[in-house]
């Protein structure tokens, strides 16, 4: 009878350890617009799963405070971590931070994701994707308006620390590269740091000059805004100009259907989001996992911004 | 007795040993700085001969480039607003590092008392309270992020006059607390859509007419007022200035006060301007600040320092980033030769001020 108990009391123990993980969860930075859809959706996310206790930090752009963190979750006992890594060529050294704990990166592929150890996995977009995407459709809107013989425009690139900047800039390159859309001159590129303000003195600092010009190519829809109200406050009509970004953010969408803004890249938030804590709640449990999940970026042109309108 | 004091205490710089006064150097360098970009358009190769000042297209009815002219001012005009206020702190022998985080936070604060009920005649996506939040008058939004501001101010002047907490560590604290404020208020989502009139304030060139106004409004204060009297004197000698009864701590508070009011001033003008508040803007901005001030030829050890020289600081700083993007200048090379300027400005500063005394 007593050792009966004693079972049922283990047993009882074992299920409420198993029921109540405890995940940490770090992202690169905490002010970033479509990290912060992400972020809120798995907080509700994790919301509804009975007896997860999930907790989430802020690496403020640091790829060593990120593996600080990563060493603390461990320290303190959490049964998985998520990362959304700063730093995408770091991915041993988090890998390595974590240990023996069920690890799932989120959002960005680390460059170690082919030699991931089995207690972890990566739930992400691949982002030569998004740059490729939002610059060959602006390659063609100019083909289609009759520019093929030659059209000039800027490059306004993220924070030049940052990966996914240096990434959806090297994809326009890229682009220009190829046969097709070599007809595409890139007068100056700069960094207006993902925001709209300084996009706005960056455009207004490109007009001064009055070159005559077609597009306008952003890594992020907040720069292409910024761009956009710029470029509107000197009379320029939106309507000659090409402008590209990447998020497909609610105040994009308001712009495009404003007619003023041109193509923008959507970025499954939900699916990564949703997909990453699944992920790690698996591996947990011990159960087997896709190792490489791959959620697509989707192009968002006039024509079907009315399926993204609520999404991000 | 003559007063030649120039409102500084008199105790280290005498009107009577001065050439002319600190300002024209600073004047001067801005000068030499629009002459070096000028060459620079006519030497470097692939500029074509384009002028960096004048206008060569025919595109204006002046001889100046006048879209050049106004963004060189457009774009230092926000952090110019909180440079104002980083004087007064630094004259005081102070410094404040929470007015590019209370940038971000004020925006937030004020924004999300700005929004319109409408967006082309949908609801509002970034809706951040219910209707009764909608479509204020104006004034509501901007009094409630002064008030967020003077609130700030207050702390940090506090800790700093009552507590002796030194003023870097105090506002470094606040820097934080500011930034965690922008991230909590909606946590991280941007706030966006603000009415017509919230709009107006940042719109066109009303940013560079709240600076300038407010410059001239500070200069007046600092030089003619009793304000200004003090804040030189606290600054030049703090046990002096108590001993001959001004109240240093009380005094203390309120430049502190002005100052975080100015910055979230700034805030407002630049939430109203992008037409957005988000948790992330304003980075970098104390320091910017700090520059402006610094170049303008302030002594970070207190008692010297003028709003006319951080607004021509400011100007320098304006015209070396629109010359970087006139001359095509890789970004980060750009980081290196501002880093640079900043420094040469104080070496060639303090070389004046020993060859002087």
């Amino acid at each position: 009878m007593k050792k009966t108990l004693i079972a049922a009391g283990l047993a009882a123990l074992m299920s409420t350890t198993s029921m109540a993980a405890e995940i940490g969860a770090t992202f690169s930075r905490f002010d970033d617009n479509w990290l912060t859809v992400l972020r809120n959706g798995m907080v509700e996310y994790a919301a509804t799963i009975d007896g997860l206790n999930y907790q989430q930090e802020d690496a403020s752009d640091d790829l060593a405070k990120q593996i600080d963190q990563v060493k603390n979750f461990v320290a303190s006992g959490v049964d998985g971590i998520i990362v959304n890594i700063v730093d995408t060529s770091a991915g041993a050294a988090i890998t390595e931070a974590a240990g023996d704990v069920p690890l799932v990166f989120v959002n960005r592929e680390p460059d170690n994701v082919n030699e991931l150890p089995p207690t972890q996995a990566f739930v992400a977009s691949n982002e030569i994707e998004s740059g490729t995407l939002s610059a060959f459709e602006i390659c063609k809107n100019l083909r289609a308006a009759g520019k093929g013989g030659g059209a000039r425009g800027y490059l306004m690139n993220g924070q030049l620390s940052n990966q996914a900047a240096v990434q959806r800039s090297k994809d326009v390159h890229d682009v220009i590269g190829m046969d097709m859309c070599n007809f595409m001159t890139i007068i100056d590129e700069q960094p207006a740091n993902w925001s709209r303000d300084e996009a706005q003195d960056l455009m207004t600092n490109w007009m001064s000059s009055g070159e005559p010009f077609d597009f306008v190519l952003a890594n992020n829809d907040e720069m292409a805004i910024g761009a956009i109200q710029a470029m509107k406050a000197a009379g320029l009509d939106m309507a000659d100009i090409q402008v590209g970004g990447v998020d497909a953010s609610q105040d994009a969408l308001v712009v495009m259907a404003a007619g003023d803004y041109d193509v923008t890249v959507f970025q499954d938030s939900v699916g990564q989001g949703t997909g990453s804590i699944d992920a790690v709640l698996k591996l947990i449990a011990g159960e087997k996992v896709d190792q490489k999940v791959y959620i697509p970026f989707k192009l968002v042109t006039p024509e079907n911004m009315g399926d993204f309108l609520s999404k991000n | 007795m003559t007063d030649n004091s120039d409102g500084i205490g008199g105790l280290t710089f005498d009107k009577s040993k001065r050439s002319w006064p600190n300002e024209f150097n600073i004047f001067f360098a801005l000068i030499i700085i629009i002459v070096i970009f000028e060459a620079l358009g006519q030497i470097l190769p692939y500029m074509n001969d384009q002028s960096f000042l004048f206008d060569t297209k025919d595109r204006f009815d002046t001889i100046f480039n006048e879209a050049r002219l106004k963004i060189i001012i457009l774009q230092v005009a926000i952090i110019g607003i909180i440079a104002l206020g980083v004087t007064q702190v630094i004259i005081t022998a102070g410094i404040d590092l929470s007015s590019g985080p209370l940038v971000a936070a004020t925006a937030m604060v004020a924004m999300s008392f700005a929004q319109t009920e409408l967006v082309n005649g949908n609801p509002n996506p970034k809706a951040l309270f219910g209707t009764w939040a909608m479509d204020l008058p104006v004034v509501v939004p901007v009094v409630i992020g002064l008030v967020f501001g003077a609130c700030i101010g207050a702390i940090n002047g506090t800790f700093i006059a009552f507590l002796r907490i030194p003023p870097f560590i105090a506002t470094l604290g606040m820097f934080l607390v500011c930034r965690g404020i922008a991230l909590w208020w909606s946590s991280g989502n941007p706030i966006s859509f603000p009415t017509e009139s919230y709009k107006f304030i940042g719109s066109g060139m009303m940013p560079v007419v709240w600076f300038l106004s407010l410059a001239i409004l500070f200069h007046i204060i600092m030089k003619y007022t009793v304000y200004g009297k003090h804040t030189y004197a606290i600054g030049s000698n703090e046990d002096a200035a108590r001993m001959s009864g001004i109240n240093v701590k009380r005094h203390k508070v309120m430049v502190y006060m002005i100052a975080s009011m100015l910055a979230a001033f700034a805030g407002i003008v630049l939430s109203a301007k992008a037409s957005t508040a988000q948790a992330g803007m304003g980075e970098f901005y104390e320091l910017f600040a700090i520059a402006m001030a610094v170049i303008g030829g302030i002594s970070l050890t207190g008692g010297r320092g003028s709003i006319i020289g951080t607004v021509l600081g400011a100007m320098v700083l304006g015209v070396i980033r629109s010359g970087f993007t006139f001359i095509k200048l890789d970004g980060s090379y750009q980081l290196m030769a501002m880093g640079s300027i900043i420094i040469a400005a104080v070496i060639l500063d303090q070389y004046r001020q020993r060859n002087r005394a």
